[in-house]
């Protein structure tokens, strides 16, 4: 771990980098701004406590799972500008094997003569962890047999290859019917501890919460020491300029293709893990080309090149989804039930935050070498903090144009907010890369000594 | 001459289109030499130095480098044969640090293959140290210690040639392929850049260099090689080429 330590324990340069971090602490608020949101929705919709801790348990599965996906694409595009356009491919696979390696055996279904369901490959009962293991050797070597031709050419034969893989590979899933289960899939996938409680969907949503974040912590444990050694570097300069990386005596093309296969893998790994959450897996949406610019907007977001920036990108990007179902199923129903609270919630927040300003400007004026008397000062002084006060007011104004749009039309915020969902990440990454291309986690320097 | 010389190149040809860059080309270079190859813009220089270092595959003929046949080697097994060569237009890794700029230039870094990592961590560790110091060493005599820890796209045109001769030395090469080293570089640190070179050579280094400052050809090459039109035209010592009407016609000008 020394030598990983060292990239980032730099000297005092290093502190002064880091002194203000503000992009980091809004993505934080951010993430938990959007979790909070969500549960309000929830709880103000009298949603019960444990349902709305499962839907919380859900968001943080499935956000682990798109985690797990973006350290995959960071390694191969993040560190080795290797760029992948069939993510959602690797994770079909993952998907997949693990279904087939660890349910117990589904024979084909006729009723009356007519196949209801067509069974699928294997029912191996497996393990879950040797299901996980043969998920990530099957990814993985599905990405080394598709870079092996691909990368001995120009950059953008490998993205249209993986495109291909990954759109050919739906099509397999779907109309291979004896191996995967055809249209509907595999179902009836072991969860990771069966709970015979009523509470199940809860507890199983705890468990794979836990299980989740233990393998991806240990995974950015293991990416960041492996990407921080001299091998980590060797991909970076790969992704700087190859031809130049030739000529100080470097196999390019053996880095390239480890760390393609080794992105593969991960990817099937978080394949594992959907299959195991979801308890099915079909050829639906979830393994289509969307999720790949998903993971491709995440990366971007949380900073490429960065393993916990792109964590994350990840939890962000996927909560702002998330969000959006919420909102849509719960905003309507709480605020039907809620309206005269909200009134009062936004008057009061109005009132303290009128307060607060005119005791900032007095104090700032009467007694302007105080702490308090400061904060004016710093507000205007600060881009960040000055865009920060700018936005609060903008949300509470936005909080009144709610009140007032859903007393003229019930349930309109709801469905606005879940069909332009994809427009306002849009306009996130757009902005985004106007004023921090390189993330909101950026690519730290390695400071050696 | 062919057994003492440390590079031949023998009817090497490269064309790209309709355009014979270098055609029909020979020449040695002798060991522990420092050699100039010159000649005008176009005439072929960069490419042979690109199909020498192995990043262009000649269309024919022969390069021997130190008793190795080296023509369609791929260009990092070369660079390990000891033949390292720098880049006309500096190729810094422009988001890597000077200092990881010179590390990466190091041959034989065992951090460098997966397993170690996992299976030698204490050997990782050795070699590391040991060529992060070495790295240092090198920067004080490029004088660019100062931007250890600056990234590489921040330095200067003149810093980055410099930049480029100092991952050259970190791979310990017997011959070194210079591209325009001096180029952009300031007259005081070009003398002492050239004394350097001097040095390199008195421990038993070989130079071939392209330049287009006559001083630096003529008052430090021991012998110059000229090129023109893809072939050479005439080789000899600084001060017989310098004289040679066949070279001022279509070099160096009346």
């Amino acid at each position: 771990m020394t030598l990983a330590a060292t990239g980032s324990s730099g000297g005092a340069k290093d502190v002064a980098q880091r002194k203000l971090p503000w992009s980091q602490l809004i993505a934080f608020v951010a993430i938990a701004g959007i979790v909070l949101a969500g549960v309000l929705a929830g709880a103000l919709a009298g949603a019960s406590p444990q349902g709305i801790l499962t839907n919380v348990g859900f968001y943080a599965s499935i956000a682990i799972i798109f985690a797990v996906l973006a350290l995959g694409f960071n390694l191969q595009w993040g560190y080795t500008g290797l760029f992948n356009a069939g993510i959602a491919g690797f994770y079909l696979i993952g998907a997949y094997t693990m279904a087939i390696a660890i349910t117990a055996p589904s024979p084909p279904i006729v009723i009356g003569g007519i196949p209801v369901y067509p069974g699928h490959l294997g029912g191996y009962s497996l393990p879950l962890a040797i299901g996980a293991i043969l998920a990530m050797f099957a990814a993985g070597a599905a990405a080394a047999i598709i870079a092996l031709p691909a990368l001995r050419l120009r950059a953008d034969y490998l993205a249209i290859a993986t495109l291909a893989f990954a759109s050919i590979l739906q099509i397999f899933a779907n109309n291979l019917q004896s191996v995967t289960g055809g249209a509907i899939g595999i179902t009836g996938i072991p969860k990771p501890i069966a709970f015979l409680s009523a509470d199940a969907p809860f507890l199983n949503a705890i468990t794979i919460v836990g299980i989740g974040s233990a393998i991806l912590l240990a995974f950015l444990l293991l990416l960041q020491f492996m990407a921080e050694s001299p091998w980590g570097r060797v991909l970076r300069a790969v992704r700087e300029d190859e031809e130049a990386t030739m000529a100080l005596g470097k196999n390019t093309f053996n880095y390239k293709l480890q760390a393609f296969a080794l992105g593969g893998a991960l990817m099937g790994l978080a394949g594992a893990l959907f299959a195991v959450t979801l308890g099915y897996v079909s050829p639906s949406s979830s393994f289509a080309p969307a999720v790949t610019f998903s993971v491709w907007v995440m990366v971007i977001v949380g900073g490429s090149g960065n393993n916990r920036g792109v964590i994350v990108g990840a939890f962000l990007i996927y909560g702002l989804e998330w969000l959006s179902v919420q909102l849509k199923d719960y905003v309507p129903i709480a605020l039907a039930a809620g309206l005269p609270t909200l009134h009062l919630l936004l008057i009061v927040t109005g009132f303290i935050a009128v307060i607060t300003v005119v005791l900032i400007v007095l104090l700032s004026r009467y007694r302007p070498t105080t702490a308090g008397g400061q904060v004016l000062r710093k507000i205007q002084g600060h881009g960040w903090a000055r865009t920060g006060v700018i936005g609060a007011f903008a949300l509470y104004g936005l909080g009144w144009a709610f009140v007032f749009l859903e007393q003229y039309k019930p349930g309109a915020i709801g469905d606005t907010i879940f069909y332009t969902r994809l427009m306002l990440i849009g306009v996130l990454l757009i902005i985004l890369i106007i004023y921090r291309p390189e993330g909101i986690l950026r690519e730290h320097k390695r400071v050696l000594r | 001459m062919a057994s003492e010389s440390i590079l031949r190149v023998d009817a090497v040809e490269k064309a790209f289109g309709g355009i014979q860059a270098v055609d029909r080309c020979s020449l040695t270079v002798l060991p522990k030499s420092i050699t100039g190859l010159i000649g005008p813009n176009g005439a072929g220089k960069s490419t042979l130095f690109n199909i020498i270092a192995g990043l262009y595959r000649p269309d024919g003929g022969e390069i021997w480098f130190d008793g190795t046949r080296i023509d369609g080697l791929p260009p990092y097994e070369i660079v390990h044969l000891g033949l390292t060569k720098t880049w006309q237009i500096p190729h810094e890794l422009r988001n890597l640090t000077v200092l990881e700029n010179l590390v990466l230039a190091a041959k034989g870094n065992s951090g460098e293959h997966l397993l170690n990592l996992f299976f030698r961590p204490r050997a990782v560790k050795r070699d590391e140290k040991q060529w992060r110091a070495r790295a240092r060493e090198v920067l004080k005599l490029t004088q660019l210690d100062g931007l250890a820890n600056e990234h590489a796209r921040t330095l200067s045109g003149g810093q980055k040639k410099l930049l480029e001769l100092s991952r050259a030395l970190m791979s310990d090469p017997t011959l070194v392929l210079l591209d325009e080293p001096v180029a952009g570089v300031n007259p005081a640190l070009t003398g002492s850049l050239m004394d350097l070179i001097e040095k390199l050579r008195q421990s038993g280094r070989t130079f071939f260099l392209i330049e287009h400052d006559m001083n630096v050809v003529m008052n430090r090459c021991d012998w110059v090689i000229v090129m023109h039109q893809g072939r050479r035209i005439a080789e000899g010592r600084p001060e017989k080429v310098k004289t040679d009407p066949v070279v001022i016609e279509s070099y160096l000008g009346g």
